[in-house]
């Protein structure tokens, strides 16, 4: 009897959830950007040497995702002038988990087969832990990516707190990193410090994310 | 210069052979070139070429004139405008300039759209000239020349993108004499002026912003609207500011009246809302999408659920919970709800008298069931519009799958209190017990807190498709306010569900005062089950109007499959059913009621066939569809309009059609008054309606909107109205003329 009873409950709840998800996909979704001060939405993803690296097993730590095209201008912009490279150290220093993701599709710009995707870190002094290969382009579109470069704060709860531009200088030009605001670092220096986020996003800017077209 | 001159110009010689002759531009080399693919290609301006051009031959001392960035692009590349959308960079120039000599910002032409779906940006193809005023101080003499130089830095893309730049520089005579135009570049400077999108007062316009969404509405001049016509597919709003909208959202424009109507959605990176949208609107395009008309747009921006709209709403949150919490009690007395509580009631009368003082421990169990229920449909509903969806209180009904589940649903708890398979069937037995606790001690004594939280659950599921007919304006309103009071209102609502329950079993007293246990309880369980099967046909015939004849059948089909999976379980597959006949008839019927689901899936996929779509028959008025081409017809005459937003699920729709708007002395009222009336049927899920109704900040059924006709906002008259109302209203906005 329990058994049946458990077996119409689940009946009844499989119809009203299935009816009520339907009708909620019927709604259809705008791509809206996640939101900040919610949890960040999940990804699992492999990085060039074939290891799956999943946003929950950063879990109690502090995550930054940095998307990256090394043929981008800007992103060359950001690794030519050591930038980049500095801005990981400094925080993978603290303990902050950098993740670099390349949402390129294959055969667009910024897509390396992972070896040769291995060379081009090496060459660039690349200090992330790892280099995450999304070339569906899934998660970039889970997190609005829309520029390379484009970076992201996760806190080790796994909330979004960040989400938007480097700094505060659209531009390729080396020279404009000078006396740029580095909205990344404040939001980080904020944060680490237990106080809230007081610009927690921006327009990213740079060259569009490859997405498969 | 020749050789400058082959430097400058691989794409378009004609123009630059004009720009040579009349200024000389003399690109310099850059030095720190950043162009291309790791140095392979020094080209500081690949894949395109940079000069800068005179309007006038020579500049008059203390006068202004114009110059000009002519950035030249290989054919398939672009560069960006002022805003570059999503991704991208405008042209800028960096000028070194004489002392007094100053230089204006760059006049931006109108820019095309360039979509990499999901990203777009906003840019130019070919060929664009930047304009530039140059103001020069009276420090300069005749004989002089004037030397203007500068660095033009731009980003030229096909999808991937090279920075490109070029040192530049122009010098003109200085002479007393008003200056002359030069004739070979002067009409590009014309062509290029043209193309510069100006502001125009005939044009107002205001953004109405309701999350996620600006409703950008802009009324053209009256010659405009009507060259428009009702073709928008030119039709597109560049924002100014780069992180204000989503570049690559549809913007679906739309004529309401003589109002064009653009959607924009907010972008996911904005902080806040501006006090004004700026950018142009381009207006009409050539073939190859570049724009031909544009206009400069300053919208000013109205944020909806201010103060304004709660004023008109009335009230503060207390006079709605109290509300909430009343409808909650009515809401028992609904035919699907009342046969499932009624049966409740009679379990307290069953367990008093077996466990005296449980019964307080159940009440509270119920209550909570029907509270949590609430809140996750609260919260689910929540998450939609949070999503960017519009969807309102009874957005459940316009899903036929939905519907149909429901009255699968409704129909099997019909036939279980009907007891129509009743001996050692589980179902039954389940059913049985759950409403009416018939003696089955151990069962009771088992779990009866989970069992009456799942009561208490079942209670609020089939209530679901009652709210939205008697409650779908209430709780539509509800959800205009801020989400913790949304959930505050489903609370209260819960709460008025669960509260005669929570009383009863709080109070021995009632409880003896209701008759003993006995076989009028079996009498009226079975009676009971009519209203659910009235709830049945009131759904079938919503399911009807959504999917056609065909569509009803399927889900009769379903039905009659499901009553047949649910016997042949229950006669042979029940506990006290032999093995192994027990298995094979369990799988059997599963196998059935897969098929029952199929069907109705089916079913509730197909579309009713022309000519009896849902506007013909759903509405008791015979009253002409709605759209918003008919509608803007209307009004653009100047006619008052009445537009009535219904739906078949919703009953204080049907009642006020039948009883009020569908009499003989309102239609002759509407005759007198020369008003047009016009119904919008939201029984299936409809995206320009669910558009109309965020226009009047409203996201529920019914809505009855009045418009006089001379212009200005529509009165909404109230959901639950009479003749008198309506003809009060009538008199008041719309006039006879005498």
């Amino acid at each position: 009897m329990n058994r049946s009873r458990i077996s119409f409950w689940t009946a009844v709840a499989t119809l009203f959830v299935g009816a009520a998800l339907y009708s909620a996909q019927e709604a259809r979704a705008q791509s809206a950007s996640p939101t900040i001060g919610e949890p960040a939405p999940a990804f699992t993803l492999p990085d060039t040497y074939g290891t799956e690296h999943a946003l929950a097993d950063y879990r109690g730590e502090w995550v930054v995702l940095e998307w990256l095209n090394y043929g981008c201008p800007y992103v060359k912009k950001h690794y030519n002038s050591q930038n980049m490279q500095g801005l990981q150290e400094t925080y993978g220093g603290k303990g902050v988990k950098w993740l670099a993701i390349v949402s390129s599709a294959q055969g667009k710009q910024g897509y390396y087969e992972p070896a040769e995707m291995n060379e081009m870190s090496e060459q660039k002094g690349q200090n992330a832990l790892a280099v995450l290969l999304d070339p569906t382009g899934e998660v970039g579109r889970l997190y609005n990516a829309q520029t390379t470069p484009q970076m992201v704060i996760i806190d080790p709860a796994g909330t979004l707190l960040y989400n938007g531009a480097i700094d505060d200088k659209p531009s390729s030009r080396p020279a404009s990193l000078e006396g740029a605001h580095n909205y990344l670092a404040a939001a980080l220096d904020e944060a680490m410090a237990g106080k809230p986020v007081s610009v927690p996003t921006t327009k990213p800017y740079g060259c569009s994310v490859k997405y498969p077209s | 210069m020749n050789e400058t001159f082959r430097a400058v110009t691989r794409w378009n010689v004609a123009v630059v052979l004009a720009a040579g002759l009349a200024a000389a531009p003399v690109p310099l080399l850059g030095q720190d070139a950043v162009a291309d693919q790791d140095s392979a290609r020094p080209d500081p301006s690949p894949h395109s070429a940079a000069a800068l051009i005179a309007e006038t031959r020579s500049v008059q001392p203390g006068s202004s004139f114009t110059v000009g960035l002519q950035l030249t692009l290989e054919p398939g590349w672009h560069t960006y405008w002022r805003n570059p959308g999503d991704s991208g960079e405008a042209a800028s120039i960096t000028w070194r300039l004489p002392a007094g000599v100053t230089a204006g910002e760059i006049q931006w032409p109108a820019p095309q759209l360039i979509s990499f779906p999901p990203l777009a940006s906003y840019g130019y193809f070919d060929e664009v000239l930047l304009l530039v005023e140059i103001s020069t101080g009276s420090q300069f003499g005749a004989g002089d020349s004037l030397r203007l130089a500068g660095r033009a830095d731009w980003l030229v893309c096909i999808e991937d993108c090279f920075p490109a730049e070029a040192d530049l520089e122009l010098t003109l005579p200085v002479s007393d004499a008003p200056p002359g135009l030069d004739r070979l570049t002067a009409p590009l400077f014309e062509a290029a002026r043209a193309e510069i999108p100006g502001a125009d007062s005939s044009w107002s316009s205001f953004a109405r912003f309701k999350e996620p969404w600006y409703g950008l509405k802009i009324d053209p001049p009256d010659a405009l609207g009507s060259v428009m016509g009702s073709d928008l597919s030119d039709v597109h709003f560049f924002a100014s500011d780069p992180n204000v909208i989503d570049h690559a959202a549809e913007q679906s424009p739309d004529w309401d009246g003589e109002t064009l109507v653009i959607r924009l959605a907010r972008s996911g990176f904005s902080a806040g809302v501006p006090d004004t949208v700026f950018g142009v609107l381009v207006t009409e395009r050539d073939g190859a999408g570049a724009p031909i008309a544009a206009v400069k747009i300053s919208a000013p921006v109205i944020v909806a659920g201010n103060p304004a709209v709660e004023a008109e709403t009335g009230s503060g949150l207390g006079v709605a919970l109290l509300f909430a919490f009343l409808g909650g009690l009515l809401l028992n007395l609904m035919p699907c709800v009342f046969p499932v509580l009624s049966l409740k009631v009679l379990g307290f009368v069953e367990h008093s008298q077996q466990q005296p003082g449980g019964a307080a421990r159940q009440g509270a169990a119920f209550a909570t069931g029907v509270l949590v229920s609430f809140w996750v449909l609260g919260a689910l509903l929540l998450v939609l519009r949070a999503a960017g969806e519009s969807v309102g209180w009874g957005f459940q009904l316009q899903s036929p799958l939905f519907v149909g589940a429901m009255a699968v649903l409704f129909f099997l708890l019909a036939l279980a209190l009907l007891g129509a398979f009743e001996i050692g069937i589980s179902f039954t037995r389940f059913a049985t017990d759950e409403f009416v606790k018939v003696p089955s001690r151990t069962h009771i004594a088992r779990n009866p807190t989970a069992r009456s939280f799942g009561s208490g659950v079942l209670a609020t599921i089939v209530a679901t498709p009652c709210t939205a007919p008697f409650m779908g304006a209430a709780l539509g309103w509800a959800f205009l306010r801020p989400p913790a009071q949304t959930m505050l209102v489903f609370t209260a609502l819960g709460a008025g569900m669960a509260a005669p329950y929570v009383a009863l079993s709080l109070s021995p007293g009632l409880l003896d005062r209701l008759p003993a246990p006995g076989r009028w309880m079996e009498t009226l369980k079975q009676l009971l089950a009519f209203p659910l099967l009235a709830t049945v046909v009131w759904l079938a015939w919503v399911f009807g109007l959504q999917t056609g004849v065909n569509g009803l059948t399927g889900l009769l089909s379903a039905l009659l499959l499901a009553g047949l999976a649910i016997w042949v379980g229950a006669r042979w597959g029940g506990m006290a059913a032999q093995q192994p006949g027990k298995a094979i008839a369990r799988a059997t019927a599963i196998a059935i009621g897969g098929v029952a689901l199929l069907i109705l899936v089916r079913a509730a996929g197909s579309v009713p066939e022309p000519g009896s779509a849902p506007g013909a028959e759903s509405a008791t008025t015979a009253w002409p569809e709605w759209s918003p081409t008919a509608a803007g017809e209307v009004l653009r005459e100047g006619r008052p309009l009445l537009i009535d937003f219904t739906a078949a699920w919703c009953l204080s729709c049907q009642v006020n059609e039948r009883v009020v708007l569908n009499t003989a002395t309102v239609r002759d009222a509407f005759r007198e008054h020369g008003v047009t009336t016009l119904r919008a049927d939201w029984t299936r899920r409809d995206a320009a309606i669910t558009a109309a109704l965020a226009e009047l900040e409203r996201s529920s059924v019914p809505v009855y909107a009045l418009y006089s006709g001379r212009g200005g906002d529509p009165v909404l008259l109230p959901s639950v109205h009479t003749k008198e109302i309506v003809l009060e209203a009538l008199e008041t906005y719309v006039p006879v003329q005498r």
